[in-house]
């Protein structure tokens, strides 16, 4: 007995001798780990906190779930959260068919240059930074920009249109340019999936005689459905995070009311306005919901394709 | 992709294939068409363009913008660097300097720490490398949030320095797995036959698997260097004095900030006869425009033969996740 158990002690010694080195390193990544991931995560009890930095957390300033009630009572929560279900619900239906129909498109072509072309041209806004999208579209969409300009030259309107600071319009503004920076970008995964449909598909249809039309419509598209089913289920996943760049950077102080969202506001009111724990309890519940989120459809996803990001 | 043999050749056909290649025409124009718009504002003398009507060709051509937006943000004195040394004299806080330092540090040091990280949750006999992966893969899905992140940079003074680019995303979970399943394609034996010669860890790594991962290296690299050119919202959280300003904000603060633009403008009044004239010549609008150009020139000039390590990129993540 006594052998036994100097003998596994024994084997455990030279195991860890083995590993010691690989230990060493790993103790390093940890450190890394606490540092940037841990010591933030906990972080988040400051919402169920009165905060102020430089302070002990104290038992006394311990106040529940007083900062998420009393977001709820503010008159601006009701007009983020309807933003955020907007904008989402826009990128989620016209920007989830748009890559689509353009993958579609793109696959009727030859291959060739123009096909090629075609693709590298559309990739293009998607490596450039919000920041150069926003003064880009800045430029074309001011009074005195390009937009407007052509519109009068054609006799359309007689004065310039405020796209950007008129309200109404920013849903419309924002989904555009949203979809208009990562339309190309988005139909790699519906390009790769046709690529990679048998070809003895398109030969039975073409002996069965069905046309162009009906090879798109009953070989392709149910082919690449899959995948069209799988990105909308992941799609789910990150309803709640819609970019938050672009609402900050196109968004100007007389849109506010159209543009404010969850992200936005918890930059503004956390370290604009220094309000910790109120804007660490908003984006807290909005990481849980997420997380809800992420789980069921990757539940979804398992349950109904082959395939899980878990 | 069909082979056009399947395919009979119909009238509605034809119609079709020539509709299509204009609405994609049409598309690709949509595409590319803001970007000349910007360059051909930003090559144009700035007051004229004020006048309108600049669709395709500038009417008063001149370099002024750029020499001036050049002149007065310090960025000229970093462009004839090379690479490296932007990196040592970054010290001379020039916003291109700092960018690419940024771009530089941060790219070499994540590929080396992050594909370290990788090898080791790979290494089978470690009793450890399954859960060392298992936790770096929770980062993917937990986190502080924003506010507690910088609450907490704050406190160990993170903010207000250059650290703050590169050592928070030393690591990342998405990285260290596409590079994990790389290494475990490569065969074993290699890295076992090196360890029974008495290489240890860090040789092994830099010696026999590193060099087998260039193409990976190769595809996240430039995903990590884009991004790394492009991001802003961190300089604009936890760098606010501008002392580390990257050309990203020195942008968007001319894009929202007025103000700066007139500072600007006042400081280069303050000099001689001709750097008044120079700036007399100056518009909002170009201004901008021939920064936001010099922001996207690299990358325009980059992305097109770098594309497909963006798309292997994408494919990769996709598969595996």
């Amino acid at each position: 007995m006594q052998r036994e158990k100097s003998q596994k002690f024994a084997l455990w010694r030279r195991q860890l001798g083995r590993e010691k080195e690989l230990w060493f390193w790993t103790l390093l990544f940890l450190v890394w780990w606490v540092f940037f991931f841990l010591i933030p995560l906990y972080g988040i009890v400051y919402a169920f906190f009165d905060y102020t930095p430089g302070r002990a957390l104290t038992l006394d300033r311990f106040v529940g779930f007083k900062n998420f009630i009393s977001f709820f009572q503010t008159r601006d929560a009701w007009m983020i959260i309807r933003n955020t279900l907007v904008i989402s619900t826009l990128n989620m239906t016209v920007g989830f068919i748009a890559p689509i129909i353009l993958a579609l498109q793109l696959d009727e072509l030859r291959q060739g240059l123009f096909k090629r072309a075609t693709q590298t041209i559309s990739y293009l806004p998607y490596f450039v930074s919000w920041v150069v999208v926003a003064s880009i579209v800045t430029t074309l969409l001011n009074s005195d920009g390009v937009v407007n300009e052509v519109l009068m030259n054609l006799g359309l309107i007689n004065k310039p249109i405020a796209f950007l600071t008129t309200g109404k319009y920013f849903y419309a503004l924002i989904t555009c340019v949203t979809i208009w920076k990562s339309l190309g970008w988005s139909t790699i995964l519906y390009m790769s999936a046709i690529a990679g449909i048998d070809q003895s598909l398109y030969e039975a249809g073409a002996v069965d005689g069905i046309s162009r039309w009906g090879m798109v419509r009953y070989i392709t598209i149910p082919c690449i459905m899959p995948t069209i089913v799988l990105l909308f289920i992941l799609n789910i996943g990150n309803f709640l995070n819609l970019g938050y760049e672009q609402n900050l950077l196109l968004g100007q102080s007389t849109t506010q009311e159209y543009w404010e969202i969850i992200d936005t506001y918890v930059y503004r009111y956390g370290i604009q306005m220094g309000r910790y724990s109120f804007s660490i309890a908003i984006g807290l519940m909005k990481s849980v919901i997420g997380l809800i989120l992420v789980f069921v459809s990757n539940a979804i996803a398992k349950k109904y394709t082959e395939y899980s990001i878990m | 992709m069909k082979q056009a043999s399947y395919i009979k050749r119909t009238v509605p056909g034809t119609v079709f294939d020539v509709i299509n290649v204009v609405l994609l025409l049409v598309l690709s124009f949509i595409m590319i068409y803001p970007f000349w718009n910007q360059l051909v504002i930003s090559l144009n003398d700035g007051i004229d363009a004020q006048r309108g009507g600049l669709y395709f060709w500038p009417r008063i051509f001149t370099f002024g913008n750029y020499s001036y937006i050049l002149k007065t943000s310090g960025m000229l004195s970093a462009l004839g660097w090379s690479v490296a040394r932007v990196v040592v004299e970054c010290g001379k806080h020039t916003a291109l300097g700092w960018s690419v330092a940024r771009v530089v540090v941060g790219t070499l040091t994540k590929l080396v720490a992050t594909g370290f990280l990788a090898y080791v949750t790979t290494v089978k006999f470690f009793s450890f490398h399954k859960p060392l992966r298992r936790l770096f893969l929770i980062t993917m899905y937990v986190s502080g949030g924003m506010i507690p992140i910088y609450l907490w940079y704050m406190k160990i003074g993170l903010t207000e320095s250059f650290t703050v680019y590169w050592l928070p995303t030393l690591l990342s979970a998405y990285e260290m797995m596409i590079i994990a399943s790389y290494i475990e394609g490569l065969p074993e034996a290699m890295s076992e036959s090196a360890r029974i010669d008495g290489a240890n860890e860090i040789t092994i790594f830099v010696k026999i698997i590193m060099p087998l991962c260039i193409p990976v290296f190769a595809a996240l690299g430039v995903m990590v260097a884009v991004g790394h050119w492009n991001s802003w919202f961190d300089v604009l959280i936890y760098n606010p004095s501008g002392e580390y300003d990257t050309l990203q904000i020195s942008l968007r603060n001319i894009l929202i900030e007025s103000d700066k633009i007139k500072k600007l403008m006042q400081d280069a009044t303050a000099g001689s006869a001709a750097a008044k004239n120079a700036a007399s010549r100056i518009s909002t609008t170009s201004m901008r425009a021939a920064t936001t150009m010099i922001v996207t020139i690299p990358i325009v000039c980059v992305y097109p033969f770098f594309q497909k390590y963006f798309v292997k990129g994408i494919s990769i993540g996709a598969v595996k996740g």
